[in-house]
């Protein structure tokens, strides 16, 4: 459900708002004697308040209101789902929690601004919840770490992004590439080279590359602070993506156009760019977007970087969470509708074929909607490739500081293949930027 | 002589030029947005873009009508832009009238402090005033969007520096002949402050019109919305609908395209006003 652009942005104003208001302290005790009250609220028939309301954006809104129809169908109450844009959405959270009133009783939160929201002590914590429903490993593994700290976990994990590469069928069919060849990236360097000079294996902005790069550093099992809080964005295995991302661009195969812009989306319907490393969600925006290339598109999964090296990660994903502020009879009634929502096969499936929501339930999986064979994909049944890869998703810790190694990455990035830098230097130089701005250690 | 006149046509006709490309350099993204607001999605995003204007701006209006009540978003919009620009200009003009021609205790360190209050962002603002309007129960409404922001200090600076200008004996003998102060601030002084009142105008009229982080967190329902917060809710995280976005933005700049014109002739005058001493 995210683009890794603009994250940045809003996690910043976090933490403008976070040390704007003092009052941010007062809220984080109130967190504590939140989850007490919880535990004694769960047990039995506790209080539910007959209308609440939810805050989503786009399809997540969409989906959500899907659900709540269904869910107001079947329960004496009334849920009511507003629809925002997505920044103005954060902005307007942000600062009902920071104000410590008037937020909604269930909103969307993005995995990788988790840390930026639980930090502020506004969000209550769930895990009583969550361990008395029994739903804890219904769900994909790989998903907890962004939504908990030490003391709890915040929010039900919604919808994830599994990564693939989608490609285009016809243009790897007309130049002779052999989309199952490519296990390694040095096979996908090796198959982009057969194709002429006026099309592009795939499309590297040399100034956005940290969702690249984040992906990959997922995907090898990292994270980039160390469980005692240093920086380690700069270990061997983050030195190999930076490595394989500058071979990938000496080779002369990427693209370097702005991420959903006219000429990228143009590139893609026309068959400028063969290739698209992305996630789950990408499937809805293609179909949207693109309808003339329909039954052009395949996915593989990501390339490894040595032989038999993992091939899963994830890009995106999004929770749904209850604030602390509001009483306990509208976090239950908040609870039971997210527990149908997000905790049950057939909503997490019907917000899949609607939207394209890729679920975080696991026992979801099973079902015969992953093995179809979609005309989209010409005739490929692709959702059985996400699902192969959401089970092996590594685990990923996002932090307050994510936007600082965002920011990091891109710019020692770009001097990287702009200058002819060399790949180590360019880690060390970001993980170094990162420490000092963060007042972190090196690891 | 003659090779003096030379020199000045080059020298015209050079300035020309560089104002025609500067001019072009500015329309070029307004007429592409009035232009795309007319194209079908598919040809927006077309490479290379189509540069004249097609025909689907109609429907484009109306998918966007159906996302978002957007006619009555302009009418908010305008409404709380025309009430806090005339009350705002009613109050900066008393004020900047007190500040140049009264003598009281403390009236430049007050003075000062209300300058000082420009270097406070709206964004550190919000929260207590979210929570001020939250207890007062003025949430979601026009009120709490237009009174916080009535005393604006640059137009009470504004109106103080033209004020300066008007002269005292001519205040003095208003008095002598049994005029109120309210009287010569309203016969007198306002009349004569015609072309920094029209400058102030546009000057307030555009801060409101621009507001977006507070009526985004103050404005509840979606009937409320004003222009900015409603084309907020355009932007999602997949789908961009990039042609509703220029439908809207088109209209916007409308209501603002009149005032400006309306205005200009002033608006100039009254900015220049005070920059020279006589």
């Amino acid at each position: 459900m995210m683009i890794g652009t603009g994250a940045a942005g809003a996690a910043a104003l976090a933490g403008c708002i976070g040390t704007g208001d003092s009052e941010d302290d007062g809220n984080g005790g109130n967190g504590g004697n939140g989850g007490n009250g919880n535990g004694n609220g769960g047990n039995g028939d506790a209080p539910m308040a007959d209308e609440i309301d939810g805050w989503g954006w786009d399809v997540a809104a969409r989906s959500l209101q899907l659900t709540a129809e269904e869910y107001n169908a079947e329960h004496d109450a009334t849920v009511n789902i507003e629809e925002f844009g997505r920044e103005a959405m954060k902005d307007d959270l942000q600062t009902r929690l920071a104000s410590g009133s008037g937020a909604p009783d269930v909103s969307m939160l993005e995995m990788i601004d988790g840390p930026s929201y639980i930090d502020t002590g506004s969000v209550l914590d769930i895990s009583d919840r969550i361990e008395e429903a029994g739903v804890y490993d219904d769900f994909v593994p790989g998903v907890w770490d962004a939504l908990s700290d030490d003391d709890g976990i915040y929010a039900l994990p919604w919808d994830i992004g599994p990564t693939a590469v989608y490609y285009r069928r016809d243009v790897y069919d007309e130049h002779g590439l052999d989309a199952d060849a490519i296990e390694t990236w040095d096979d996908f360097i090796a198959e982009g080279e057969k194709l002429p000079d006026d099309v592009s294996m795939l499309n590297l902005p040399v100034d956005d590359l940290d969702g690249v790069w984040r992906y990959q550093f997922r995907q090898l099992g990292n994270n980039p602070f160390t469980d005692d809080g240093a920086v380690n964005i700069h270990n061997e295995d983050s030195v190999m993506i930076a490595e394989t991302i500058k071979e990938v661009y000496d080779a002369g195969i990427a693209a370097d156009l702005d991420g959903w812009s006219t000429a990228w989306f143009g590139a893609y319907e026309s068959g400028d760019i063969a290739s698209l490393p992305s996630a789950a969600w990408m499937e809805g925006t293609l179909r949207a977007e693109l309808p003339s290339t329909a039954g052009n598109w395949g996915v593989y999964k990501i390339p490894a970087h040595e032989p038999g090296g993992p091939r899963a990660s994830n890009w995106g994903g999004s929770s749904l969470m209850i604030p602390n502020q509001i009483d306990d009879a509208e976090r239950n009634r908040a609870w039971d509708y997210i527990e149908w929502s997000l905790a049950t096969e057939e909503m997490q499936l019907l917000m899949y074929d609607e939207f394209g929501l890729f679920p975080a339930l696991e026992t979801t999986y099973d079902d015969d909607t992953f093995d179809e064979e979609l005309d989209f994909f010409g005739g490929q049944a692709a959702r059985r490739v996400f699902a192969d890869v959401a089970e092996d998703i590594p685990d990923y810790q996002f932090s307050e500081d994510t936007p600082e190694v965002t920011d990091a990455i891109n710019t020692e990035f770009e001097r990287m293949l702009r200058d002819d830098l060399d790949p180590e230097d360019a880690v060390v130089a970001a993980a170094e930027t990162v420490a000092e701005r963060t007042g972190r250690d090196l690891a | 002589m003659r090779e003096q006149r030379r020199k000045d046509a080059v020298w015209q006709f050079t300035t020309y030029v560089f104002i025609l490309v500067m001019t072009l350099v500015m329309l070029v993204p307004l007429y592409w947005m009035i232009v795309a607001a007319t194209l079908p999605q598919e040809q927006f995003i077309q490479f290379p873009p189509r540069l004249y204007p097609g025909t689907a701006f109609f429907e484009n209006f109306a998918a966007l009508q159906e996302r978002t009540d957007f006619v009555r978003s302009i009418w908010n919009s305008v409404f709380i832009a025309v009430v806090y620009t005339v009350l705002s200009i009613l109050l900066c003009s008393m004020a900047g009238f007190a500040f140049a021609k009264y003598e009281f205790r403390f009236k430049e360190p007050i003075f000062y402090l209300i300058l000082a209050t420009l270097v406070l962002p709206i964004q550190l603002l919000v929260i207590p005033l979210f929570l001020m309007m939250s207890q007062i129960d003025w949430t979601d409404t026009f009120r709490a969007i237009i009174i916080p922001w009535l005393a604006n200090p640059i137009g009470i600076f504004l109106m103080r520096q033209n004020m300066k200008s008007i002269p005292d004996a001519l205040l003095e003998s208003a008095r002598m002949d049994g005029a109120t102060e309210f009287q010569i601030f309203y016969r007198i002084a306002l009349p004569a402050m015609r072309s920094s009142i029209a400058a102030l105008a546009i000057i307030l009229f555009l801060f409101q019109w621009d507001l977006f982080l507070y009526p985004l967190v103050i404005l509840e329902t979606s009937a409320n919305y004003t222009i900015p917060v409603a084309l907020s809710g355009l932007e999602g995280t997949q789908r961009v609908y990039y042609d509703q976005i220029m439908v809207a933005t088109s209209l916007a700049i409308i209501p603002l395209a009149i005032l400006f014109l309306v205005l200009q002739k002033q608006f100039v005058s009254g900015i220049l006003a005070g920059s020279l001493k006589e």
